[in-house]
């Protein structure tokens, strides 16, 4: 009982800062999202986005994209946190250093720098033309391919810290006993990392599809106008246009995406930690 | 079932030698010891076998093959780890069958017999089906037995396997792979750093110090008679005294530092500087007025009750040996005491 009440006491304060930095916003969004122009309770806002082929448009595309995004950033993530578990530490340090490092300047800034370099006459399609790749010199801004390459470079820190905190805990015996078994090295890394790196990769992946999902500067600028994702639609919502009830609304749909999200990816997890 | 053939293996880490310059020749199916205190390079030699470290000079042989650059999955060998390192993300079955899936040896159904028959043989045949960390130490150490046996590898490698298990689990281990040995006949190379398990499990025992081969020979070879200083103390622990041997009418004498004279072992060279081994066991302790043939005086300092045995500390004008005598004789510190060694059991060795 008196465990109880310690508890409590030490928590206390820790609840208490939740509940006013997240628990209040979020029920005040949850309270506008169902308020119609004359404060009466209605799903107005919730229908008028669900059934305009426009908005389920901006849905899908930013799902999709947030897929792509994930996958990729895995897909680099996993072979460059097994390199960086496995190089000697003095050089480790060194590489994580150099991921965190785009971490400390602001998105803004690096998502311009990916703009001049993406832009018409950019170092990267200005390559590929002159290398012979394509055609004549293009732009690659506000294109989806654009938002990707940004939103990778973005969240690839992430998910690489996320799996490689894993892959640092996987004995080296258990690779060592599988290579005399004779697994070679990539049968190990398939048979043997990746499954026992998968707790991290999840967790990195969820990491970069909710950081994705509700992205907002980095679509943006790469994707312009045309291609808006529901973090700009939202933004158009509350500043532009002012509809703050429904901007409310579509904050209330991205959030239960993102939990029901999370849902499969808790369930995973879990069934691995058995 | 092969013979293995090391060639002058040397390995340095960075400006570190580890070993220098190995040779050794291990016949078809015997059961080699790697026995050293830590530190001396024997799992070192344990991990290049296997191709876990890769040599810096010297060749290595599996069955007549040079192997020196081979990776290990292509050595046909099977290791087991200390820590087991069993993967925990699959079934005892599945940790078994792994050496043969990734060998491609047989159809799954041929495999699965094989799993089976192999975990009845180290009697896990029930549990096939748990996790690892489902199970107790022994049991995931026969799990560990049982993967690295059943893919018939040409040489079986165990490191330090029995040095995680209490002490009960550990004596029915050691008696298990005795017959396992028996029954299956792999060459095994076994590191360890307890030469009880070692002298008790071994065809040959190779004792390492420092990098080096200190005495290669049959377990009673080399504790009947340690070649060096070495072996002497680091098999059985026995003391060692600096003497002078003499030959006389009746027989090599050494003089002990204190001035006593014993007879020692016959064929004993004579020598200026040379060292007289004198076993804790080979000790008998009696009371000071006993006559004895062969022998010393002595002082009991501190008496260590050890159950079956007692271990005394002998105190011999300014050295100090040790002594294991049976439970049953009693002296107390301070007690003067006659040490009485027969001169068979008295090995001199070139200091």
């Amino acid at each position: 009982m008196r465990d109880r009440v310690e508890d409590l006491a030490l928590a206390g304060p820790g609840i208490l800062l939740l509940a006013l930095a997240f628990v209040l916003p979020i029920a005040e969004m949850l309270g506008l999202s169902i308020l119609g122009t004359h404060r009466e309770l209605t799903l107005e806002h919730f229908i008028r986005f669900l059934s305009d082929p426009y908005y389920l448009g901006i849905v899908w595309r930013t799902i999709y994209l947030s897929l792509l995004i994930t996958a990729i950033c895995a897909a680099i993530g996993f072979p460059l946190a097994y390199v960086m578990a496995r190089i000697r530490p003095a050089l480790r340090l060194w590489l994580i250093v150099l991921i965190i490092l785009p971490l400390m300047t602001s998105v803004v800034v690096r998502t311009f720098g990916w703009m001049v370099l993406l832009g018409r006459g950019g170092l990267i399609p200005f390559t590929l033309w002159k290398l012979g790749f394509v055609g004549r010199n293009f732009t690659l801004m506000h294109t989806e391919a654009a938002i990707v390459i940004g939103m990778v470079q973005v969240l690839l820190p992430f998910t690489t810290l996320s799996i490689l905190g894993v892959v640092m805990k996987i004995d080296r015996r258990l690779e060592e006993a599988s290579r005399t078994m004779g697994a070679g090295f990539f049968a190990t890394l398939r048979i043997v990392i990746l499954p026992l790196a998968m707790p991290g990769i999840l967790a990195g992946s969820l990491l970069a599809f909710t950081l994705s999902v509700s992205s907002f500067v980095t679509p943006s600028l790469l994707g312009g106008v045309r291609l808006p994702v529901v973090a700009a639609s939202i933004y158009d919502a509350a500043t532009k246009t002012l509809e703050w009830n429904f901007a409310a609304a579509q904050s209330v749909i991205l959030l239960v995406g993102v939990l029901l999200a999370l849902t499969p990816y808790i369930k995973l997890s879990g069934r691995r930690h058995g | 079932m092969a013979t293995l053939e090391l060639n002058q293996i040397v390995k340095s880490f960075g400006s570190v030698d580890v070993l220098h310059g190995i040779s050794l020749s291990i016949e078809s199916g015997q059961f080699v010891s790697l026995l050293g205190p830590s530190g001396c390079g024997k799992t070192t030699l344990l991990r290049i076998i296997a191709g876990l470290e890769a040599v810096t000079r010297g060749t290595l042989r599996i069955a007549g093959r040079d192997v020196t650059d081979v990776a290990p999955e292509n050595r046909d060998i099977a290791m087991m780890f200390q820590s087991y390192a069993l993967l925990p993300h699959m079934s005892v079955r599945e940790n078994v069958r792994f050496p043969l899936r990734m060998r491609n040896r047989g159809t799954r159904k041929e495999q699965d017999e094989r799993v089976q028959a192999t975990l009845e043989t180290v009697q896990l045949g029930h549990l096939a089906d748990r996790m690892p960390r489902q199970l107790s130490g022994g049991q995931q150490q026969r799990v560990a037995l049982a993967r690295a046996i059943v893919s018939d590898p040409k040489i079986l490698l165990l490191d330090e396997p029995l040095s995680n298990l209490d002490a009960r689990l550990r004596e029915d281990m050691q008696v298990e792979l005795i017959e396992l040995h028996r029954r299956l006949g792999l060459t095994t190379v076994f590191v360890t750093h307890d030469q009880e398990e070692a002298l008790s499990l071994s065809d040959t025992v190779v004792l390492m110090n420092a990098g080096r081969i200190e005495q290669v020979g049959g377990p009673q070879e080399i504790y009947a008679s340690p070649r060096t200083g070495f072996t002497s103390e680091f098999i059985g622990s026995a003391n060692l005294i600096p003497v002078r041997v003499e030959e006389t009418a009746a027989g090599p004498r050494a003089t002990l530092p204190w001035g006593e004279v014993i007879a020692v072992a016959p064929g004993s060279k004579p020598s200026h500087k040379a060292s007289l081994v004198l076993r804790q066991e080979d000790m008998k302790l009696l009371p000071s007025q006993t006559i004895i043939p062969n022998g010393f005086r002595a002082t009991v300092e501190t008496r260590v009750f050890l159950g079956a045995r007692i271990r005394y500390v002998l105190r011999l004008g300014d050295m100090r040996i040790k002594c294991l005598a049976p439970g049953t004789d009693i002296f107390g510190p301070g007690d003067a005491v006659v040490v009485s060694v027969p001169d068979s059991r008295a090995q001199i060795i070139e200091a």
